[in-house]
């Protein structure tokens, strides 16, 4: 394999560099491209080289993003935006070259408002470092994903992304107030609920945040936000039930998740094939007793006088249909890790047990609560079909989480994990793979689903269906990027988006 | 892409490629990159260029044919090796006892400096640092040029006045940062040491510890200054060898072991759990009142690497008057003062950008005074200070001061 030199002039890159004003912000060379080329959802390892972009700059300014991008219009170069590269799809990955516009330096704290509990910050911030400096204020800002420790703002805004306390607080299309957003022309707009920074509800014109959130570098790059500020949790909970089978735990989930507790931060089930998982590599789950098949899980945050009653109703509702308690140190240990447990290559098998570095493959959809257990045999009939026809997946097993913010009781962020053997992957073997996500989103949408809940449908595999899913209102959508982005200019290739453009000339 | 003709140096990368092949898996299947918000010099360049993640796919990279040495050499020159990716991988965290996997980042960029050496890619100012290291057999702290004191006539300067003897079943090592730049330390351990009946004597002719050209790919010389040490050591006798530095401390319970095998028998000890040890058991009497407002900087060496973060704690809490205010030491997994691995060397305005963030931490805990352990970070977070209106010092200087020693020599120039 090797790689092309960039076919970006000389020209362009004076410009850029002209733009950017520093040095060390506009780079071309080989590790700096390479190591913007993926994220961590599986990779065409063997096709490293097709997605490696052109020119890498780091700008520190929306004014730079702006001219950024005006230039790429001029010259008809592909701009794709990445903030912490740590999306489960690939919106970050760029598939035609071009610019590759990383934020992470764009990771200031522009103002903390404790009057009108507001925090103004840059795309390129993490949110475990943004609550460290928000905690001797007493607040957080609670946008707690699986990649708490990674993600960044932009990043959360680019996927409208999923918290894990979403069920208490919202999630980041709720907690993201407002924000600026270099659009794919390069004018520079604030986008809110109307038309007012720091107001939370409003009724003026159209509510363009949400247009733009979930926008998959797709229609601009973000450049600041400004997010919600919640009063420190003065305590949590986190209480975990065993079960014989799915089915109890399912409807157990519900009744939780019915339970009408504000202080409900989110519930979680684990089916058997994930338990076995657990049980096959993971040290917390050794010690369960061999008849756990399915594990329901419920979590509270907020002032102690609400989560100490609430935590009495949640133990009954969990005991409820039978489930038994798996006691205070793993609930409580096992919470906690919540973020650490996702990112783990190790747990990977070969068919002959061998232990092998797997990628994680997370395959999300939103579904209606009713229709889990459904998709989850029709999910792991599809991947036993893959894992025994080839030597490169592992199933993991399956996770299903309350999705609504606020509103926990009627759908389900639902995810099956699988191992890939990257190092194992050629192109029959990629091919297989993209086969696989078909085939796992088409259940998604054959049972009323939709195909992402958070992570996007931004490749091969699943964005064939975006048109699918979205049906009449797939018209709408094409005008709004044509209009939008009449070049086609932003992270082109995503989302089948390019039928936009079915009938004009463009990057493409 | 440049591929090297000489065929030893084919051989050499190739090595490292396979040396490394499983770790590097291991992290690029995972590319969750938990550390990179822990990583000092990302937290600064905001260049993933420089992430642990960077690292180990480079390595894949390398493999597959997309990039050589050249094409990354510079990026290994951004990191001080505080190991705080290595804390907070997954990998390691998670499944590290299970498996008995961790990820080691460290080892890799030196092996990758090492590759640089070998092939003359070393930055400039690192191949000036360690030539004038071989001829002077100390670090040249002092400066690059000029006649400043220096070598082996002055290595036991800082102990004028102090009557230490030379030789004796332990001894203490003092590194070419607290010998030559911040003596105040050196002089303050050797006090304590005294007051509390402790018996040691200095080396006949101590080089260089080695372990700043190990950090920055010199082996062969790394190993020669551990082999003229070791030589030195037993040929008094020596038995137990007291670090008063971090960056020593590592080196002799890990470089040294690696060198020579099951024939290193010296026990190594840390100054801190020393100091400790001596108030705990009443052999130091802290009985002047320093009234002042101080938190602690966990050495990345002590911290990160060694696990050691009680010792110090005890010592503060042991100091009169003191308002210690801590941060714990896993938040401090994310501090670092820039002054490790080579980084000042090479790009000393990094380094002064780190060392400015951990000030601003302290900041925010409304302190007039940062205490650290280590003479290496003193230098930058000193700096950094003195615009933060911060007073950077030594644990040790303080111990010496609220024992009643006048301590002497010099914080630093």
């Amino acid at each position: 394999m090797s790689l092309a030199a960039p076919t970006i002039d000389s020209g362009v890159l004076d410009e850029l560099r002209a733009i950017l004003g520093e040095d060390g912000a506009v780079l071309t060379g080989r590790s700096a491209r390479l190591n913007r080329a993926r994220v961590p959802a599986p990779f065409p390892v063997h096709r490293w080289a097709e997605h490696v972009p052109d020119v890498v700059v780091l700008p520190r300014t929306a004014q730079q993003v702006s001219e950024i991008v005006k230039l790429a219009n001029r010259q008809r170069i592909p701009v794709v935006p990445r903030a912490g590269g740590t999306g489960l799809a690939d919106g970050a990955v760029p598939l035609r070259g071009g610019i590759l516009l990383d934020v992470k330096r764009m990771d200031q704290i522009k103002e903390i408002d404790m009057a009108d509990r507001t925090v103004t910050v840059g795309p390129g911030i993490n949110m475990q470092t943004l609550n460290r400096r928000l905690k001797r204020y007493g607040v957080m800002y609670p946008d707690d994903p699986a990649s708490y420790a990674c993600s960044l703002v932009g990043g959360r805004i680019g996927t409208s992304g999923f918290s894990l306390l979403g069920g208490r607080y919202g999630h980041t299309r709720d907690l993201v107030i407002s924000f600026e957003i270099v659009l794919p022309t390069g004018e520079i707009i604030e986008v809110g609920d109307g038309g007012a920074r720091k107001v939370r509800k409003s009724s003026t014109g159209y509510h363009l945040k949400q247009l733009f959130m979930g926008h998959q570098g797709t229609l601009g790059v973000v450049t600041e936000a400004t997010l919600e500020l919640v009063p420190r949790a003065e305590t949590e909970f986190a209480a975990f039930f065993l079960f014989q089978d799915y089915d109890t735990a399912h409807r157990t989930f519900g009744e939780l998740a019915r339970s009408g507790l504000a202080t409900l931060a989110g519930v979680v089930i684990f089916d058997p094939e994930k338990v076995a998982y657990l049980r096959r590599d993971d040290e917390a789950y050794l010690s369960q007793p061999e008849w756990v098949h399915a594990v329901t899980a419920a979590s509270l945050y907020g002032t102690r006088v609400e989560v100490e009653a609430a935590s009495k109703v949640v133990m009954a509702l969990g005991r409820s249909l039978g489930g038994k308690y798996i006691g205070d140190e793993i609930s409580s240990g096992d919470w906690a890790a919540r973020h650490d447990r996702y990112a783990n290559p190790l747990h990977g098998r070969a068919s002959d047990g061998q232990v092998v570095p797997m990628s994680w493959h997370c395959e999300d959809a939103a579904l209606p609560y009713s229709q889990l257990p459904a998709v989850q045999r029709e999910w792991h009939a599809i991947a036993a079909r893959y894992v025994s026809k080839y030597e490169i997946f592992d199933d993991w097993g399956m996770f299903a989480y309350t999705n609504g913010a606020h509103k926990p009781w009627g759908d389900v962020l639902v995810e099956i994990d699988m191992g890939l053997w990257e190092e194992r992957l050629d192109e029959d073997g990629w091919r297989a793979f993209v086969s696989l996500k078909r085939e796992i989103a088409q259940a998604a949408l054959d049972h009323g689903g939709s195909l992402t809940a958070c992570h996007g449908s931004t490749r091969e595999g699943d964005a064939e269906l975006v048109p699918i899913e979205m049906g009449a209102s797939w018209e709408v959508v094409k005008q709004i990027k044509r209009t939008l982005d009449p070049l086609n200019i932003m992270n082109p290739g995503k989302q089948m988006l390019d039928e936009a453009y079915a009938d004009q000339e463009t990057t493409a | 892409m440049a591929t090297s003709e000489d065929p030893n140096l084919r051989e050499a990368e190739q090595a490292f490629i396979e040396r490394w092949h499983d770790n590097a898996y291991g992290c690029y299947s995972s590319g969750h990159k938990f550390c990179r918000e822990v990583c000092p010099v990302m937290s600064v360049t905001r260049n993933e260029d420089h992430t642990p993640t960077a690292f180990h796919a480079n390595v894949v990279a390398m493999e597959k044919g997309l990039l050589s040495v050249e094409d990354v050499a510079d990026d290994y020159v951004h990191c001080t090796q505080c190991g705080a990716c290595e804390l907070r991988c997954p990998n390691t965290l998670m499944v590290g006892d299970f498996y008995r996997a961790r990820t080691e980042t460290v080892k890799v960029v030196r092996a990758m400096r090492a590759l640089m050496v070998e092939k003359g890619l070393d930055p400039e100012q690192w191949r000036l640092w360690n030539r004038l290291t071989d001829e002077l057999k100390n670090e040249p702290v002092l400066g690059l040029e000029g006649d400043q004191p220096s070598g082996q006539e002055h290595v036991r300067d800082w102990a004028d006045g102090l009557e230490i003897p030379v030789g004796g079943e332990t001894l203490m090592f003092v590194d070419c940062e607290a010998a030559f730049y911040r003596t105040s330390i050196p002089r303050a351990t050797a006090q304590l040491l005294q007051l509390a009946g402790v018996e040691f004597g200095l080396m006949r002719e101590q080089w260089c510890c080695g372990g700043p050209a190990a950090e920055m790919g010199y082996v062969e010389q790394s190993r020669r200054f551990a082999e003229h040490n070791v030589a030195d050591w037993r040929a008094v006798g020596a038995k137990r060898i007291i670090a008063i530095e971090p960056h020593d401390y590592v080196h002799f319970t890990e470089d040294y072991p690696a060198y020579f095998g099951e024939n290193f028998e010296f026990e190594i000890v840390q100054i801190v759990d020393l100091l400790a040890e001596l108030i705990r058991d009443g052999r130091l009497q802290l009985v002047h009142p320093i009234e002042r407002v101080a938190t602690y900087h966990d050495p990345c060496r002590l911290n990160k690497r060694k696990g050691i973060h009680e010792a110090p704690r005890e010592i503060l809490r042991a100091i009169p008057g003191l308002d210690f205010r801590d941060v714990d030491r896993v938040t401090q997994w994310a501090y670092c003062s820039g002054g490790g691995g080579g980084l000042p060397i090479e790009k000393p305005e990094i380094t002064a950008a780190i060392s400015r963030r951990r000030l601003e931490r302290a900041s925010e805990l409304d302190v007039d005074m940062l205490v650290s352990a280590c003479v290496w970070s003193e230098r930058p977070l000193s700096a950094a200070g003195e615009a933060a209106g911060i007073e950077v010092r030594d644990i040790v200087e303080l111990v010496a001061e609220s024992a009643g020693i006048d301590v002497g020599g010099s914080a630093g120039a």
